[in-house]
């Protein structure tokens, strides 16, 4: 059984055999569509997060909305302009990836993923955060969940 | 406001964005983008250009070292450089990269080389037009050289250790928080592995950034030698050496120490804080 939501794994399956050129030309079409991961008018959010760690070259917003009936999220993001185009296609292929699963679901992505898609070669030292946006999505989910609990609101198990 | 470039020590080694301009056709230029940001010449590059990546392109893939003579003409060929060819540099962050593969490319021998003032964010801010469009490129025949200039403007461990004990100038043209100590990794970037913060004994802090402006183009000459020979009291035939944290920062500080203020002698030890901070019984100062 795939360890990825179900989108997230049909991104990495139309990644992960793909030549160096091909991959490079499919990230920076999800990177130019990292703007339409930002929020639109009218929309709301559980939990907004929006900073500037060291750990990344420039501010990262995370927007994120739970469904009250089936506990899917939502995520918006947004970027600064400094956040270099590998985060930028990461961004776009979480939240087509991601959006619908479960918080619960979202904690348990593992990171091994990444390499799948975005190949050996440009998985380097220097472009380790592509593993930010990730990290900052669980972190979003795992707030929302201990909120959850404190508020008495669990799923049922 | 910056001094026209020709009061620099070597002003052709600095040219503008409306130089490039001019010479987007010219045979004998070669415009070459070399990034941090991996995929950013894919996503435009100026027409004409082509992409040096700093790692799979010039770097050994097994040995922490550089590539081969042989490699390096391999490279050159396939990107339509030839020994006689102008190669003109930009890129990201300021030009870190560009001056790192221009310092690369002096490795081997290649001397026609500049930067372009201000890199990619300057062509970008003025609004010049950037393109998707790969150059087809016909290669040519680029001759192997006949060894790696290490010697002349690369240090490694020994080098820097022998510089440190003997009291000779020492520059760190990382952040002050990364010179001190208390980090162990540059503001905004993850940590790179480095087992120990600090500095080498005896080096000086200049963090590279002294050396520009907010729009990344070099400040000039009466302010770099004010930073470089007056705070940093370096002369101009001492034996320097620069260092980061893996080689490409401290090339932009090699770049303005030797290309625009005209010392003599500079290496760039690209082994750096990477090499330095995790070697056995290496010796570091802190604060």
């Amino acid at each position: 059984m795939s360890p990825y939501p179900a989108a997230l794994q049909e991104i990495v399956d139309l990644f992960e055999f793909l030549p160096e050129q091909e991959k490079r030309e499919n990230l920076i079409a999800y990177a130019d569509q990292a703007p339409r991961q930002e929020p639109r008018d009218g929309e709301t959010f559980n939990l907004e997060d929006v900073r500037k760690d060291e750990e990344c070259t420039d501010t990262v917003g995370v927007y994120l909305a739970v469904d009250p009936g089936n506990r899917g999220v939502r995520f918006r993001i947004t970027l600064g302009p400094q956040v270099q185009t590998l985060t930028r296609a990461m961004t776009s292929i979480l939240c087509q990836g991601l959006n619908g699963s479960t918080p619960e679901a979202v904690l348990s992505v593992p990171q091994d993923f990444v390499p799948k898609i975005v190949g050996g070669e440009l998985v380097r030292q220097r472009s380790q955060t592509v593993y930010y946006v990730l990290t900052r999505m669980k972190s979003a989910c795992k707030v929302w969940i201990n909120r959850e609990r404190a508020e008495g609101r669990q799923p049922d198990s | 406001m910056t001094e026209k470039p020709s009061s620099y020590a070597n002003p052709d080694a600095l040219v503008s964005t409306e130089w490039v301009q001019a010479h987007l056709s010219d045979p004998e230029v070669r415009i070459i983008e070399s990034n941090e940001d991996i995929l950013l010449y894919d996503t435009g590059h100026i027409a004409g250009a082509v992409h040096i990546d700093w790692r799979a392109d010039l770097q050994d893939d097994l040995v922490r070292d550089y590539i081969s003579p042989e490699s390096f003409a391999e490279v050159c060929a396939r990107n339509g450089i030839g020994p006689d060819t102008t190669c003109v540099f930009y890129g990201d962050k300021s030009n870190w990269w560009a001056c790192y593969a221009l310092w690369t490319f002096r490795l081997f021998g290649h001397t026609q080389v500049k930067v372009m003032n201000g890199g990619r964010d300057k062509w970008v801010a003025e609004g010049r037009e950037l393109t998707r469009e790969k150059p087809q490129v016909s290669p040519v025949e680029y001759p192997v050289p006949e060894y790696r200039h290490d010697e002349e403007i690369r240090a490694f461990y020994a080098d820097t250790l022998l510089q440190s004990s003997n009291g000779e100038p020492l520059v760190d043209v990382r952040s002050p928080g990364e010179f001190s100590g208390e980090i162990t990794h540059m503001p905004e970037y993850p940590q790179e592995g480095v087992l120990r913060g600090g500095h080498v004994p005896g080096a000086q802090s200049i963090p590279w950034k002294m050396a520009v402006e907010e729009d990344g183009t070099f400040k000039s000459f009466n302010d770099l030698m004010a930073l470089y020979n007056g705070d940093g009291d370096i002369k101009e035939n001492d034996d320097v050496i620069v260092y980061c944290r893996i080689g490409e920062r401290s090339s932009h500080t090699w770049f303005v120490m030797t290309y625009l203020l005209g010392y003599n002698k500079v290496r760039n030890y690209d082994g750096s804080w990477t090499e330095w901070g995790n070697m056995v019984r290496a010796p570091i100062e802190r604060g």
